[in-house]
């Protein structure tokens, strides 16, 4: 249960995938001019990277290691089909507003990140843990920097106004630069809060993102 | 060479696996998307077009068949009898096809308006044509009438967007046509 629960949460903070991990960084930086379409692109991300991790959890020891990479991209991509066709079908304005992003998650790095480092080694149970606590993450992360986005550029957070009268929207903050600026300035925080926690702990402060290994495997642990 | 058949089989029967499941869920939502496509993208060119009603024209849409042709018409009914018609038709534009609503008053055959769903005109430019100056001037005109000046009609085309004007008018004789050849049908299709 314990292992449940670490495997849960890890996606929640300690590897929150856009900030800590810096993966899937297309959709962050295209879709979160507002706070409703950064959910509404995590809530389909947290679909997918579940389903995803599971049967990729539950095939891993009958998919021959050389082609293991094309089996979880179709594995991925027809998952993302589904979500596209639900989401047509169920969520039209949506479908409008999220567009060519809704494929595009099949090369979200996340997906296929946590399908190699993660599910391909752990039993199915664990692998639901980690898709819904990194999906979680990646949703809670979208929302917050559409809200950020849409309060500071359209004046309103969910379609709501909520700045007093006078205020002057930053249109450049809704634009495609605002992602950016914005999602630099939230690193530097994430990074300068790390440091902190790690100094507290007497700890050496680290450059960047990077902490351990065991949500990468890339070099394999070399 | 065991290894070999082993990659083959598998991947042949993941793919095959997914191949199947997403023809099966595209079968089971397909008549939805259609429902929220004519809903979200046609509705607003089609309240536009037509005269005042009291039904719902995409529910109560009809498929019609002409020279080999399908097309969807959706009707306006008041108080059950029939007081508009609405299809759409797509013109050659400048950037793509420019799909246009036409509505037509089933009573003098003239055209009660039309509207613009889909196009990729030149913003600025050719994009005027889907805006109210132009295409407003199409209401209660003749099938003579609806074409461009420069073509003996009585239609002022978008200054600079020749192109795009004249793909519109194309849609609407289009469109013209198709209504000429159901006439017949249409008047009894939803008594």
């Amino acid at each position: 249960m314990s292992r449940l629960w670490k495997e849960f949460s890890k996606g929640l903070w300690k590897d929150l995938p856009p900030f800590k991990l810096v993966l899937g960084l297309c959709p962050v930086l295209a879709v979160t001019s507002t706070a409703e379409n950064g959910f509404g692109m995590g809530m389909a991300v947290i679909f997918v990277l579940t389903l995803s991790n599971l049967l990729v959890s539950l095939v891993r020891k009958i998919i021959p290691a050389k082609v293991r990479i094309a089996c979880f991209i179709v594995i991925a991509a027809s998952l993302v089909v589904a979500v596209e066709l639900l989401m047509q079908a169920y969520a039209f304005p949506l479908y409008q507003q999220l567009g060519i992003f809704v494929p595009l998650i099949v090369v979200n790095c996340i997906i296929l990140g946590r399908a190699e480092a993660f599910a391909s080694k752990n039993p199915p149970l664990l692998a639901i843990a980690d898709g819904l606590g990194m999906g979680m993450g990646f949703t809670m992360s979208l929302t917050f920097l559409g809200g950020l986005r849409e309060v500071l550029g359209h004046g309103q957070l969910f379609g709501h106004t909520v700045v007093w009268d006078g205020f002057e929207p930053l249109s450049f903050m809704a634009a495609a630069p605002g992602a950016f600026v914005t999602l630099g300035i939230l690193l530097a925080l994430m990074n300068f809060f790390t440091n902190l926690q790690r100094k507290r702990k007497g700890l050496a402060p680290v450059d960047g993102p990077t902490h351990d290994c065991g949500s990468c495997g890339v070099c394999g642990g070399r | 060479m065991r290894e070999m058949i082993k990659m083959i089989v598998v991947l042949s029967v993941i793919c095959g696996i997914s191949g199947v499941s997403l023809a099966a869920l595209k079968s089971v939502t397909a008549p939805r998307i259609e429902e929220q496509i004519l809903s979200y993208v046609q509705a607003p060119a089609i309240e536009q077009v037509l005269a005042a009603h009291d039904n719902n024209p995409i529910r109560d849409r009809k498929i019609f068949t002409v020279q080999d042709q399908q097309v969807t018409i959706f009707p306006a009914l008041k108080g059950g009898s029939l007081v508009g018609l609405a299809f759409e038709t797509s013109g050659q534009g400048y950037g793509g096809d420019i799909g246009v609503m036409v509505g037509f008053d089933p009573e003098s055959g003239n055209l009660s308006g039309i509207g613009i769903t889909t196009m990729k005109e030149t913003p600025g430019v050719g994009s005027k044509v889907s805006k109210h100056g132009f295409t407003s001037q199409f209401h209660g005109m003749t099938a003579e009438q609806a074409r461009l000046k420069s073509g003996g009609g009585e239609v002022n085309a978008v200054a600079g967007a020749t192109i795009s004007s004249t793909g519109t008018v194309a849609a609407v004789q289009k469109a013209v046509k198709i209504y000429n050849e159901l006439r017949s049908k249409l008047t009894t299709a939803w008594q």
